[in-house]
């Protein structure tokens, strides 16, 4: 059974918003594979800091627009 | 599946048959003649040439299928992945050094310990693939 995260996010919602933007699109604009942006959208797998911050400025919004911590 | 996933399945699948096969020869010999064989060097130049011939094909068909992700470098999870998977299978290659090492103590078989050292290796080895391909399928 995969391990959730306690990070939640909305890379999936932003990303249709987006103009329908493909998730091999993003993984290509933040540099990683899109079997990473499935993991991610999936909360099956944290970004990096720096992944994070870039997935927020790809959809111009803030961190805490896009990730949040489920307690 | 990503470029390095597919990459584990080649490696996992090539160390299996490979080693399956090594260990069978090895075994028709032990049944033949009655006892351990020696070690030959020969067998272990095969073995070795059969395994990289394997693993060069199978990339060289999957590079063709994804170019691009192909020469792309393991991005941040990959990497995570990579780490961990080799960080337990040591475990693996630990064990079974410790208890080839324990065997040689009580048997005093030289060419035993060879072979069950292989053995181990190779068991590490394909632990590393095993645990890259279940951690690529799910939560790191």
């Amino acid at each position: 059974m995969a391990r959730r995260s306690k990070i939640s996010n909305r890379v999936r919602e932003l990303r249709i918003q987006h103009g329908s933007m493909t998730q091999a699109e993003l993984g290509e604009a933040i540099g990683v594979t899109r079997q990473t942006v499935i993991a991610i959208e999936q909360n099956r797998y944290s970004p990096s800091l720096e992944s994070a911050f870039r997935i927020a400025r790809v959809f111009r919004v803030g961190l805490e627009d896009v990730f949040s911590w489920e307690e | 599946m990503t470029f390095r996933e597919k990459s584990a399945w080649i490696m996992c699948l090539a160390l299996l048959v490979v080693g399956t096969v090594y260990f069978y020869l090895v075994g028709v010999t032990w049944s033949e003649s009655g006892e351990l064989a020696q070690p030959m060097l020969p067998l272990v130049v095969i073995y070795t040439i059969c395994l990289v011939v394997l693993a060069v094909i199978g990339h060289i068909v999957i590079a063709i299928m994804a170019p691009k992700e192909a020469n792309a470098q393991a991005d941040e999870r990959e990497r995570q992945i990579i780490v961990r998977a080799g960080h337990y299978s040591s475990y693996v290659l630990a064990v079974g050094v410790v208890l080839s090492l324990g065997l040689y103590l009580f048997l005093r078989d030289g060419d035993l310990l060879f072979y069950t050292i292989f053995a181990s290796l190779m068991a590490g080895q394909i632990a590393e693939y095993m645990l890259q391909i279940t951690l690529y399928r799910t939560a790191i």
